[in-house]
């Protein structure tokens, strides 16, 4: 039976008295690898963050297998994972430091503690950093040493080490090359197995290039703050595309 | 005609003009009687006293020198840190408590804030008499507060969208908080609380002279005797102990140390933070403090304001700490303009370390030996020790910015001041004149010890207050003293936020 993971009932947000979301229904089922299409402004950054909680819609529910978003506990709210279209990461710390924070869901404070003070373990954020092709020798490099490539994959592991059930990524192959963008694709879409590694097995990923969208198998197109079209990856046709852009 | 333009290079210049009154009435107040006093002075500062007994008591006054202002800065420190976090906005969404919390908090900091040392430290020495705790508690009160602002004013800078990051992997509460302000505190502790050490030095000496301990007790004892050699003794080797606690404190670097080292160093502040904080809760409560019991007499008080002309004091207070900001925020730029060449820039950073390393109120005992008590001299010896300061913050910004429009205006052949103005200072007069604001913050509290030492404003009457243990008095002159330095605060915030 394929269950319900996430699902938005008759959302609406408003910023600035301008609806950036307007009645949004929708459900994320277990499984899916969801590609969010549209123009810049129509509205995916602003799901995104209403899905992980980070803003409140002004009307409508937001369910997290079946409870509601307000009423859930840290571990439960944990099961959600976030890759942000401008990375937010903690430009002080070191790259392994920054992707040990994504273990904070599930360890004490003095984890946190002993990861500031560099010496708590760092054998999980390792796995998951030479997962996503990260050298060794920029381990303990700053952030702010680092290329844009090379911090988008700090916060990609920063993520994954997370073991979330649901992945959401705001435009995450910005500014990336075409080979780079192929392999952090994969990573994402966990075409990649590896048995130490937990990748989500659920994905929404906002998208701005159509040449990326194999490997998907459900996509929505936005447009104004509204889901114009949300259909199987093998319906999508031209005119849809042709409604959003 | 056109109309007069102000532009911060000028408004930086402008206050000159205090200079006016300044030596109109150090004119009038102008004598012969100490001028020789005066040559003896700067002649012993080459000449310094050097024998067995003085070495035995500068070690000794040094050792309580550096363990008060080491252990009132650690203090100050651990908790100002802990203040800060607890007075930004950061910790109340995290733990989302009601932020009229923080509000209250903020209120409470700015008071003590307020209150320069030197007054606590006076109150304090009337009701719990001379102790060497006095020092290191009347050094903590305002420190932990400014401490507090610098922190949480930094931790207030975290971008939104890093916290929105953090908190959105829903780890628990206090784990999602310290990584968020850790970078800004370390990074705050690396570019101020290390500072902050060289002015606790400052603060001990000049507490000292109050009665305290340490080295400027014995500065003051040489200065009532008029043994001058003995004082440029004790002089130096305060020099020598600012610039060996700066150049260690720079090697000092958290992030490259040894995790053994760097979990005991952790143990032992936190071991430090519960000492202090019992230490000071069983000081105030078990120590005699009879004097204070007179507190009760506040209810039945017959205090009367046009007694003692309050209102005129206020008014000199306030004249004081203006005069003495126009002294700081305009006599380095135009030193620097009027002597700019290799050899006049290495006089004023010389003489700026001299007024630096002297206390105001040696520099006004100085001033007395050739002029009358008068607002103006407190003003001369305020502005002077303030102007060495925001001297020192000109110069190295400006020498440390890029030359490429200086170079280019001299190569036009624009004369040497004129580029110098237009090509390097123009370029620093926002941020000089930013620093030079927070300055007067600090030049208004100031006023309190030049008033008890030069007979003038509120500090004046603040010393006599205490001394026959008119606590009333003393609360309404905290009261106008606070009030004076959060006006002040308010209205430098805002010129601050103008500029930046």
């Amino acid at each position: 039976m394929i269950n319900t993971l996430l699902e938005l009932k008759e959302v609406s947000y408003k910023n600035k008295n301008k609806f950036t979301l307007n009645k949004v229904n929708l459900q994320i089922k277990s499984g899916e690898k969801i590609a969010l299409l549209g123009k810049s402004g129509a509205g995916k950054t602003t799901l995104i963050s209403i899905l992980n909680g980070t803003l409140r819609p002004n009307e409508g529910s937001v369910k997290l297998l079946n409870n509601e978003f307000d009423k859930l506990n840290l571990s439960q709210k944990s099961k959600i994972s976030t890759i942000w279209q401008d990375l937010r990461l903690i430009e002080e710390l070191s790259a392994e430091q920054n992707v040990n924070c994504g273990l904070l869901g599930k360890q004490t404070f003095l984890f946190a503690f002993k990861n500031l003070l560099n010496i708590s373990s760092f054998n999980k954020a390792h796995q998951y950093m030479q997962f996503c092709n990260l050298k060794k020798s920029i381990f303990s490099k700053n952030i702010r040493k680092l290329s844009g490539g090379q911090k988008q994959r700090v916060a990609i592991a920063r993520s994954l080490t997370q073991e979330s059930d649901i992945l959401l990524a705001d435009e995450p192959f910005n500014n990336l090359d075409p080979k780079l963008t192929s392999n952090i694709k994969n990573l994402l879409l966990n075409t990649k197995n590896n048995n130490k590694i937990k990748v989500p097995n659920t994905t929404l990923i906002s998208l701005h290039r159509l040449d990326l969208l194999d490997g998907f198998n459900r996509i929505i197109g936005m447009k104004k703050g509204a889901i114009l079209f949300d259909l199987e990856k093998t319906k999508l046709k031209k005119f849809h595309l042709n409604k959003i852009y | 005609m056109n109309k007069l333009k102000l532009n911060p290079s000028s408004i930086t210049f402008l206050p000159v003009l205090v200079c006016i009154p300044l030596a109109y009435e150090l004119f009038i107040n102008f004598h012969i009687g100490g001028i020789e006093l005066f040559k003896e002075f700067i002649i012993s500062s080459l000449n310094p006293k050097i024998n067995n007994e003085i070495i035995f008591t500068l070690l000794k006054r040094l050792n309580e020198t550096i363990l008060i202002a080491f252990y009132s800065w650690l203090i100050s420190i651990i908790f100002g840190i802990i203040f800060g976090i607890l007075s930004s906005e950061i910790f109340y969404k995290i733990l989302n408590l009601p932020i009229f919390l923080k509000r209250f908090l903020n209120l409470f900091l700015t008071f003590i804030r307020s209150i320069h040392e030197i007054i606590w430290g006076l109150i304090l020495m009337q009701i719990y008499g001379i102790n060497f705790s006095i020092g290191i508690i009347a050094i903590c009160i305002p420190y932990v507060a400014i401490n507090a602002k610098v922190f949480s004013e930094q931790i207030e800078n975290i971008n939104l969208k890093t916290i929105e990051s953090i908190k959105q992997i829903n780890g628990i509460k206090s784990s999602t908080l310290i990584t968020l302000v850790w970078s800004p505190v370390i990074e705050t502790f690396k570019n101020f609380g290390l500072y902050r050490l060289e002015c606790a030095i400052r603060s001990t000496t000049v507490l000292g002279l109050f009665g305290v301990g340490g080295i400027g007790t014995s500065i003051f004892l040489s200065f009532q005797t008029l043994n001058f050699r003995e004082l440029w003794t004790y002089l130096w080797s305060l020099a020598f102990l600012i610039i060996i606690s700066n150049v260690l404190l720079k090697k000092i670097n958290l992030l490259n140390t040894s995790k053994k080292f760097l979990t005991s160093f952790v143990i032992a502040l936190f071991c430090i933070s519960l000492f202090s904080l019992s230490f000071f809760v069983y000081f105030i409560f078990n120590k005699n403090a009879i004097p204070f019991n007179s507190i009760n007499n506040l209810l039945i008080s017959n205090f009367n304001f046009i007694s003692y002309d309050f209102l005129k004091l206020l008014f000199e207070t306030i004249i004081l700490g203006l005069l003495s900001t126009g002294i700081a925020i305009s006599f380095p730029p135009i030193f620097i303009l009027i002597l700019n060449n290799k050899i006049g820039i290495t006089i004023i950073r010389l003489i700026a370390f001299l007024f630096r390393l002297i206390p105001a109120p040696i520099l006004i005992l100085v001033l007395l030996m050739f002029n009358d008590p008068s607002i103006s001299l407190a003003a001369i010896a305020l502005g002077l020790h303030n102007a060495a300061i925001t001297s020192k913050l000109l110069l190295a910004n400006l020498y440390n910015q890029d030359k490429t429009q200086y170079t280019a205006m001299k190569s036009l052949g624009v004369a040497n001041r004129s580029s110098w103005l237009f090509g390097l200072f123009i370029k620093q007069a926002n941020s000089y004149l930013a620093y030079c604001a927070y300055r007067s913050d600090i030049i208004i509290r100031e006023t309190a010890i030049l008033g008890v030492i030069g007979s003038v404003g509120l500090g004046w009457q603040l010393q006599e207050s205490l001394s026959s243990f008119a606590w009333e008095e003393v609360i309404v002159i905290l009261f106008s003293y606070s009030s004076i330095a959060i006006i002040g605060e308010l209205i430098n915030g805002k010129i601050k936020s103008n500029l930046t």
